[in-house]
């Protein structure tokens, strides 16, 4: 029987400043040293840990078409997220998984695909953004709105400038700075200032509470139907494999029937996430 | 598989059971509860223990695995999936048989855990019906159980005043009967009608209710908003006590515990949760989406006859009323669906 709670060693390979502060980002290559890695699906997740320190489970933010390492954006809130910030590139830590169910991204072939990301809720998304780009003719327009705090609280500034020329990209921050060119104001403001057409559409989206909430009531108003709505809910977890009980919502455990969710779907649990 | 087994023959069994590691209720510090026998009997006249017969394949701490890892080195890791001797354990009530079958769905599902089962696969379970509720708050009868209920055991055992009718229920169970063939006599008609009449009387005794098990899950989706779990959660102090004693309840915690910093070494642990903390669900920002007490017991018995329904189509409550008779504010579970029936 294999042991599910055993995880592989992985290598940190690269370490990203994304945003600097209280609440910094930095985002994580991990390599499988014992060339025991696994392949993954858009929107799943993988428990990562510090021995001493503890499991957390973080998104995988790469793309499943990169197979050399898995990418994680780790925002510093708790005991494993500071462990990961005090970290240093060659560090050995666990990794166990893939865990949870994926964006149904081939069924999405042909239609628009409109992603809505706030602050460090863009990484669950960003694998899907990277796997739509590289099959760029399977999809029609793809819009990317990101908002931020402020300018230096947005994440991959770099991977946002290589988009531009690709998609459509919509960045905001919540308040005016000097030399700032895109919109200001909070991101659901900016998708209905957009606008962007529900025919034919798909939104994808993932940021702090409160901004899903907006976002989703303001793609109703644009005419998006609950099915055309995608969104990635986390909860504390524990195991990852359905057992602790911790991540439970109805019927379901987020890490194994979710993080990922229809609006059609998750309206039907109880809102206990 | 059914005999007569004489109660000065019980000795003779249990020393045929060689190889195995034999339990059963002992009452000590005022309570029952199950110790290891082995070489001295055992008298089968309890209640019901307090702690209930999951812990023999869900311990209360579990460790997964060691690890040790030299500053900038790497780790090395032990999984210690444990490897124990075959376990009888005797006495147990239908109840809490009832309970393992519902946390072997838990701990098997897609994802198979495999310490439980290096447990589990070496456990038989000898049942004892109840001849008699052995608590005023039993109501397994009203959870679709019953005083002389196979299901879940591996062995059913019932008290015939001078002997004991020992079922075989499972190759398991039937397979340490075989061990003991000696110290059995064959059943007579007589004393599968005896038998027949001891479960029947006890069935007929009038247990705690709370209205139909099959509209329990509508009534909860139905009042789900209803101000009446906060106003019954009310007193609850957050112990958690009814879920740590609770046959089926599975959740669990996994901490790193260090043993030495440098190298730092220690172990993973497992160890019981439970669903009434508050930082059960919290996140680490703060957020806390079951945020008050009334969630929380919404959460608890909407998991045991809602959710767990959903899933696995039986209820994940076998009535012992362990969670009534040891809750320090008297929350009590068929009062609460009493009243979610009712609202």
């Amino acid at each position: 029987m294999e042991n599910v709670y055993l995880p592989r060693i992985g290598r940190i390979a690269g370490i990203d400043e994304e945003t600097v502060g209280a609440r910094a980002i930095k985002t994580f290559k991990v390599e499988f040293p014992n060339d025991d890695g696994f392949d993954h699906e858009c929107g799943q997740c993988a428990m990562l840990s510090i021995f001493g320190k503890g499991e957390s489970m973080i998104s995988i933010a790469s793309s499943p078409l990169v197979k050399d390492y898995k990418q994680f954006s780790i925002m510093k809130m708790g005991r494993v997220t500071t462990a990961f910030h005090d970290a240093k590139i060659g560090d050995l830590v666990g990794i166990r998984g893939p865990y949870g169910n994926k964006f149904p991204l081939e069924q999405w072939k042909g239609r628009d695909l409109v992603f809505i990301g706030g602050g460090v809720g863009l990484a669950p998304i960003w694998p899907v953004i990277q796997t739509a780009v590289a099959n760029r003719q399977d999809y029609g327009k793809i819009s990317v709105f990101y908002g931020a705090r402020s300018s230096s609280d947005i994440m991959y500034k770099a991977d946002f400038e290589r988009l531009k020329g690709t998609v459509d990209v919509q960045l905001s921050v919540d308040n005016a700075e000097a030399g700032w060119q895109g919109y200001v104001g909070f991101v659901p403001a900016n998708l209905m200032d957009k606008a962007p057409s529900p025919n034919n559409a798909v939104a994808i989206t993932c940021g702090p509470p409160i901004m899903i909430k907006f976002v989703i009531q303001n793609l109703q108003k644009l005419g998006f139907g609950d099915e055309q709505i995608y969104t990635t809910i986390e909860n504390k977890m524990k195991c990852g494999v359905g057992k602790c009980g911790r991540c439970n919502v109805g019927k379901d455990y987020v890490c194994v029937n979710g993080p990922v969710y229809s609006w059609a779907e998750l309206k039907q649990l109880p809102q206990e996430y | 598989m059914e005999k007569i087994l004489r109660k000065e023959n019980l000795a003779d069994w249990l020393a045929a059971l060689e190889g195995y590691d034999i339990h059963a209720p002992a009452f000590a510090d005022s309570v029952w509860n199950y110790a290891r026998v082995n070489g001295e009997g055992m008298a089968l006249d309890h209640t019901n223990t307090v702690r209930p017969v999951k812990e023999f394949a869900f311990p209360q701490r579990e460790v997964f695995f060691r690890f040790e890892q030299e500053k900038d080195g790497a780790p090395r890791l032990t999984a210690t999936v444990p490897d124990p001797a075959p376990i009888v354990v005797f006495g147990v009530r239908p109840c809490d048989g009832r309970g393992m079958p519902r946390n072997d769905k838990v701990f098997g599902a897609e994802y198979k855990d495999p310490y439980y089962w290096a447990r589990r696969d070496k456990l038989t379970l000898v049942g004892l019906a109840c001849n008699e509720p052995h608590s005023p708050n039993c109501f397994c009868q009203s959870v679709g159980g019953a005083p002389n209920s196979e299901e879940g055991l591996d062995v059913l055992m019932t008290d015939l005043g001078d002997r004991f009718h020992v079922k075989g229920i499972t190759g398991r169970g039937i397979e340490i009967m075989e061990h003991g063939r000696d110290a059995f006599d064959e059943a007579r008609k007589a004393d599968k009608t005896e038998v027949a009449k001891t479960h029947a009387a006890a069935c007929a005794v009038t247990q705690r209710s709370f209205g139909d098990l099959d509209k329990m899950p509508d009534a909860i989706r139905n009042n789900f908003d209803a101000p009446l779990w906060q106003e019954l959660a009310r007193a609850c102090i957050g112990c958690g006590i009814c879920t740590f004693l609770c046959p089926t309840c599975h959740c669990f915690d996994i901490n790193d515990e260090v043993t030495c910093q440098s190298p730092c070494a220690g172990e993973r642990v497992r160890t019981w949760d439970n669903c009434q903390f508050p930082d059960f669900t919290m996140h680490t920002s703060g957020h806390n989406p079951r945020h008050d007490v009334g969630a929380r017991l919404r959460q608890r018995i909407s998991h045991k006859f809602l959710y767990f329904v959903e899933n696995h189509k039986t209820q994940q409550c076998v009535g012992c009323g362990r969670c009534i008779s040891e809750c320090p504010v008297g929350i009590d579970i068929v009062r609460v669906l009493d009243t979610v029936s009712q609202a």
